[in-house]
């Protein structure tokens, strides 16, 4: 958290200091490659099994491209100069012009550096002494290089899909960089910006820097899109240069994301349709009606206290496989096991309960539904999402209003939450706000918990917690052999702390399953070499590249799909019941990555009793 | 987080091309002044923050172009605006004229709910050239124009010399205060699953 506050100027001087280790930077851009390969090397030296080729990492790109403007004089000049004329005069005026120059120059915001290390802020001063003794490591990757000898003990067998370790936890509870502003060069250089506003230009959420502060560069974006709409049009997109600019009107709400990230215009939409989403969650379409009475209407207000939940809701859109495939994962479990807590839930829903759900972090241990009631992944999603990040459900049993947009945007479900341990909520939506005392006092609630922990529920899903789900070493090799389940009886499966990762057969690195019927995904664990976060965010990222890319309703829809690059082999099959994306080593056969690929599929049908909640779908009502 | 509630006034300058309300605006925001004209094109946004009676504001300042080119982004422009000045030039007639359509403009496409209450203020720019010797429109005169339109307040002031423009502004955040007073109050439902539950949840695309 201390480290946050001080990130702005710390990135810029990180970047000087990338320069002084890379000589010849404007006259051959291959040296810098292979000086950048030099340190890549360097770090993975430091960082264990790390082998994956990073030239082409956006981080790669940072460093080029951070280093070639800080070196070249003249060069960032004009770059500062330009930005002058476009946006701002001076710091104390944040002035942004419209229609100065032509729309795109205009939006030419400079963004090179996220300075993400959403998981290390570049000032993180934690890693100092390894930076310095490793030369110029200023890249995300290097320091999260560094990042996994540190944590390895902690959190290496974590899934690492949505775990919160505690330092990651820590930055997402509050707003970050809120100093910021749109004169900043720090947030110039973010890598990417999601920013809400109203239809009048009034800004009402932007991830990095103060909404007030950035009031100017909303209004801007405002007069844009009405611009657009004026002649009958809407924006969806704008390029400039190496930056996407998405725009997604929904109503008096307007939403932009700007990104340098390369990921697909379509899952830059989705993700700001689940920040609408999870706007409307907290608040429902009713604001809607507050802007129609009163254009001049400011929502801040309202949002107040949220902002922790829109940057861990961020947070998970590379890290979250989730929020691509719209649809949930379970937590691994043994049928009966599963098939316990679904009893006990429903035990629960027959009292006028509208759904009742037990999770553990991100994943489902069971759930059940009022007879006709769906419940939607994106809004479980979300759901889970505002749970695991309002830190005060934690501490007592809460009750909340919270609206679920894909059941009825409109109108407000009351969620009684409450933490059975630290990583296992139970969530009971009912429609009424009195029923929070009825819940509370009534036997069901004081019942469940009871028989969970008696029925060793909560026990075993600590233990799969802890023990994780597939795990791809683990993939049958002999067809003969399967044992059809996960859970062998009277036998722990080795933690996997003990276990140093080989990957599995035939290069397979990882893999995503996703139930067409279920709207349930599984995906295995992540081993090494892909074991640093940074690396997770990159496989996710191209993973959902190929969603993307399978779902294209231009072309698609596709069936298979064979790519190979310089990081990995990524093959996706989508067939009526199931879509598989799993990632090879670069140097897989192709005859073999299908072939393993049919025996995942087969793996995973041998233990979908355990992997997946069957028969009690939500759709299947 | 302890922190004050702040408001965010959006506050739209119109006025005729060349009266001046890049320059107030200039003035007022970087307390800087130059003599060179620059047309506004399309619109050029400012922010700043003032303290008025203890509370914290944030002043969003749309200054738009004056060419009647521009005057199709309307609507966009003016929608939810917590405050509207209007700026003519005391040397020059036709855009003390003006002012009425101006005004009249912003009252359609803006359509506040209560256009004969929205606030308004004029200034009369530009009184420092040639000592005042070049004035047009006496400031008697834009008084009575004030006073018809429903007492909007008035100011003469010079971008130049700094004259007026604090006090103006001032006056601006305090108008646009008074009016956005009154909150929407906002009234979420909640869920009747016995009776129509079924069929919104139906009508969501699962």
């Amino acid at each position: 958290m201390a480290s946050d506050v001080t990130s702005g100027s710390p990135s810029y001087d990180e970047e000087a200091e990338s320069t002084v280790q890379i000589p010849n930077i404007t006259v051959n851009t291959n040296s810098i490659d292979h000086s950048l390969d030099a340190i890549e090397n360097q770090l993975h030296s430091i960082s264990l099994n790390t082998s994956i080729d990073e030239r082409t990492s956006p981080s790669a790109d940072y460093h080029l491209e951070s280093a070639s403007e800080i070196n070249n004089g003249s060069l960032k000049e004009n770059v500062i100069e330009t930005r002058r004329n476009l946006i701002g005069e001076s710091s104390s005026s944040r002035r942004s012009g419209l229609w100065a120059t032509n729309l795109e120059a205009e939006v030419e915001v400079e963004l090179e550096a996220e300075g993400d290390g959403a998981l290390s802020s570049p000032s993180s001063s934690g890693y100092a002494g390894e930076r310095g003794s490793s030369g110029s490591v200023s890249s995300a990757s290097g320091t999260d290089g560094i990042r996994e000898l540190r944590d390895n003990g902690s959190s290496m067998g974590d899934d690492g899909v949505l775990s919160l370790d505690s330092s990651e936890a820590q930055w997402i509870r509050g707003k970050r960089h809120a100093d910021e502003d749109d004169a900043s060069i720090s947030w110039r250089k973010r890598k990417k910006h999601y920013i809400i506003l109203s239809h009048s230009g009034k800004p009402i959420y932007s991830r990095y820097g103060d909404e007030h502060k950035l009031a100017g560069f909303s209004a801007t974006l405002q007069a844009i899109i009405s611009f657009v709409e004026n002649g009958g049009d809407r924006v969806k997109l704008v390029r400039a240069g190496k930056h996407q600019v998405v725009f997604l009107v929904k109503g008096p709400i307007y939403l932009v994301c700007i990104s340098c990230t390369e990921e697909p215009y379509e899952s830059l939409r989705g993700q700001l349709e689940f920040l609408y989403g999870q706007m409307i969650l907290i608040l429902t379409r009713s604001v809607d009606r507050c802007f129609e009475k009163n254009p001049k209407f400011d929502m801040t207000p309202l949002l107040g206290g949220t902002d922790a939940v829109f940057s861990s809701l961020i947070h998970s859109f590379s890290r979250n496989p989730a929020t691509f495939l719209h649809a949930y994962t379970c937590l691994p479990l043994a049928y009966a096991t599963r098939q316990a807590a679904g009893a006990i839930l429903q035990d629960v829903a027959d009292s006028g309960v509208v759904f009742a759900i037990l999770m553990c972090k991100d994943k489902v241990v069971s759930l059940v539904g009022l007879q006709k009631a769906s419940l939607h992944p994106d809004d479980m999603l979300l759901l889970a999402n505002f749970v695991m990040s309002s830190e005060s459900f934690r501490t007592s049993e809460s009750f909340s209003p919270i609206c679920l947009p894909r059941y009825n945007p409109m109108a407000f479900l009351y969620a009684y939450v409450h933490y059975l341990d630290v990583d296992t909520y139970l969530i009971l939506l009912t429609a009424g706000s009195q029923a929070f005392f009825h819940l509370k006092e009534c036997r069901h609630v004081i019942r469940v918990e009871t028989v969970l922990s008696k029925s060793n529920v909560l026990n075993e899903v600590q233990r799969s917690m802890s023990e994780g789900g597939l795990r791809i070493d683990q993939l049958p090799v002999d067809p003969s052999a399967r044992s059809g389940s996960l859970f062998p009886l009277n036998q722990r499966r080795p933690a996997p702390e003990t276990v140093v990762g080989i990957g599995g057969p035939a290069g397979l690195l990882h893999f995503i399953y996703r139930s067409i019927y279920l709207d349930q995904y599984v995906s295995s664990e992540f081993a090494s070499p892909i074991s640093a976060p940074a690396q997770q965010k990159r496989l996710y990222r191209a993973y959902q590249r190929l969603y993307a890319s399978m779902h294209d309703k231009g072309v698609g829809p596709h069936k298979t799909q064979f790519r190979r690059d310089e990081s990995y082999v990524l093959l996706c099959w989508v067939t009526q019941d199931f879509e598989l994306y799993a990632a090879f080593d670069p140097l897989a056969d192709k005859a073999v990555a299908i072939r393993i690929c049919n025996r995942v599929c087969q793996w995973v049908k041998d233990v979908e009793n355990e992997i997946f909640l069957l028969g009690a779908s939500p759709f299947s009502w | 987080m302890p922190s004050r509630r702040r408001t965010l006034l959006k506050v739209i300058i119109l006025g005729d091309s060349g009266v001046g309300k890049t320059s107030l605006m200039n003035q007022y925001v970087n307390k800087k002044f130059s003599n060179q004209y620059k047309a506004t094109i399309g619109a050029d946004f400012l922010t700043k923050e003032v303290e008025f009676e203890d509370r914290l504001f944030t002043l969003q300042i749309w200054d738009t172009a004056g060419q009647e080119r521009f005057q199709s982004l309307g609507v966009a422009f003016y929608r939810g605006a917590d405050c509207c000045v209007l700026v003519y030039d005391v040397n020059v007639q036709k855009s003390f004229d003006n002012l009425n359509n101006w005004r009249e403009e912003f009252l359609i496409q803006a359509s506040p709910s209560d256009p004969e209450n929205f606030p308004f203020i004029v200034l009369g720019n530009k009184v420092d050239v040639d000592g005042g010797n070049s004035r047009v429109v006496s400031e008697k005169k834009a008084r009575a124009w004030c006073a018809s339109k429903g007492n909007i307040p008035y100011f003469e002031t010079s971008a130049k010399e700094g004259i007026n423009v604090e006090e103006a502004f001032q006056v601006i955040a305090k108008n646009a205060l008074n009016s956005g007073e009154e909150e929407e109050i906002y009234l979420p439902d909640t869920i009747d699953v016995g009776s129509t539950s079924q069929q919104r949840a139906s009508g969501c695309d699962c």
